[in-house]
């Protein structure tokens, strides 16, 4: 399994062997947002670019958006994890999984940060 | 020292207020500082949280006859008209924005010291957590998250007078919030939650602007930020952006989008 890189805002993503690429949330992530209550995906089909907004995620005082890493199209979302929230923090790099992108630039991932470089970024988030 | 530019807004309506507030998250990105506007309502509104279903704020029978509005920011629908409001937003990279409870505790904490410093106590809730189904109450001024300003009241959660909620978007946190200065107008019972006003008459002398200095006081103190009053309106510096952003908050499809 190949090791997941990260953007700047918090998501993270693998490239799996079928050519599909995993999205998710980071555990750093989901830990500052703290007792989630809704989440909205996107819907299967839908053309996304780098950067772009595909859903958000409600905690209960604060509403975040969490953005595609990379272009593509959206061809699978975990449809179980709205009803199952507890996952994203139990286990946001296995099965709270968010969405599966098939990529159209995979050029894109190498703008992304690996876990040394996301650590990095943690690190010198101001508290 | 991180400079706050600071709006004492005209009340405005629903859909301007919650344009006017985007507009704001926008800004502080571009200028690359927090920006905090207080303000009023021209006419009694219920604004709703980004997610709360509105068949739930259209069955409540206490606040039937007032307009809906939805704010991007999350938490419980708040009747507004007798409350003091503020938005301030902050770029991410601010220390404001990093952990959400982080902003909250800055404006929530400075206020529980202004009205200390007039013989009110308040203080923080701790937050009831999710097995309370805070989730299913439709009200904010029925929750208790933590870091709810709240002052003594019959139950040991006590009586909530400030509660705040937020957007946080990729560039900006955009935080929201609601100082209960008086009961509502015009609600059932079920809606007509005490304000500081009648909780403390004393506090009904405090000149309104006077309450917003001593704020803004106290978050120097505490926080280091230095607050300057900008010269004239939010919205009359900025009304080609908000009258742009306004239509998305007057469309039927973001205020039914759950």
């Amino acid at each position: 399994m190949a090791a997941p890189q990260f953007a700047k805002t918090h998501e993270w993503i693998r490239l799996e062997a079928d050519g599909l690429a995993t999205v998710g949330i980071s555990s750093y992530a989901v830990e500052a947002l703290t007792d989630l209550v809704f989440m909205q995906l996107p819907k299967v089909g839908r053309q996304v670019k780098a950067g772009e907004s595909i859903g958000e995620i409600e905690s209960v005082k604060a509403v975040s958006d969490f953005y595609a890493p990379v272009s593509g199209e959206v061809v699978e979302v975990n449809a179980s994890l709205p009803n199952q929230l507890e996952t994203l923090g139990n286990d946001p790099y296995g099965n709270g999984w968010l969405v599966r992108i098939r990529p159209t630039s995979p050029a894109e991932l190498d703008t992304l940060l690996d876990q040394a470089a996301y650590d990095s970024l943690i690190k010198s988030q101001p508290h | 020292m991180t400079e706050l530019l600071v709006w004492l807004d005209e009340p405005a309506e629903g859909h301007a207020n919650m344009a006017a507030d985007e507009v704001l998250a926008g800004e502080a990105v571009r200028q690359n500082r927090p920006l905090v506007r207080f303000y009023r309502w021209s006419q009694m509104t219920v604004s709703l949280g980004a997610f709360q279903p509105i068949a739930t704020a259209e069955a409540e029978p206490a606040i039937a006859s007032l307009p809906l509005v939805r704010r991007p920011s999350g938490g419980g629908a708040i009747v507004h008209g007798s409350d003091l409001t503020y938005a301030v937003a902050v770029p991410r990279d601010h220390p404001w924005g990093d952990r959400p409870q982080v902003l909250y505790d800055a404006f929530h904490q400075s206020l529980v010291d202004v009205l200390g410093s007039r013989g009110i106590v308040a203080r923080l809730h701790p937050g009831r957590g999710l097995q309370e189904n805070d989730e299913g109450r439709l009200l904010c001024f029925d929750r208790r998250a933590r870091g709810d300003l709240v002052v003594s009241g019959p139950s040991p959660d006590g009586h909530k007078l400030l509660g705040s909620a937020q957007r946080r978007l990729k560039a900006a946190v955009l935080q929201h919030g609601s100082l209960l200065l008086e009961t509502p107008r015009g609600v059932g019972a079920a809606a007509a939650h005490a304000g500081l006003f009648e909780l403390f008459p004393e506090a009904r002398s405090w000149p309104e602007g006077a309450i917003v200095a001593a704020w803004l006081d106290r978050l120097t103190a505490t926080t280091g930020v230095e607050p300057r009053i900008a010269g004239g309106p939010f919205a009359a510096a900025h009304a080609d952006k908000i009258a742009a952003a306004a239509g998305r908050f007057e469309d039927a499809a973001w205020l039914r989008r759950r």
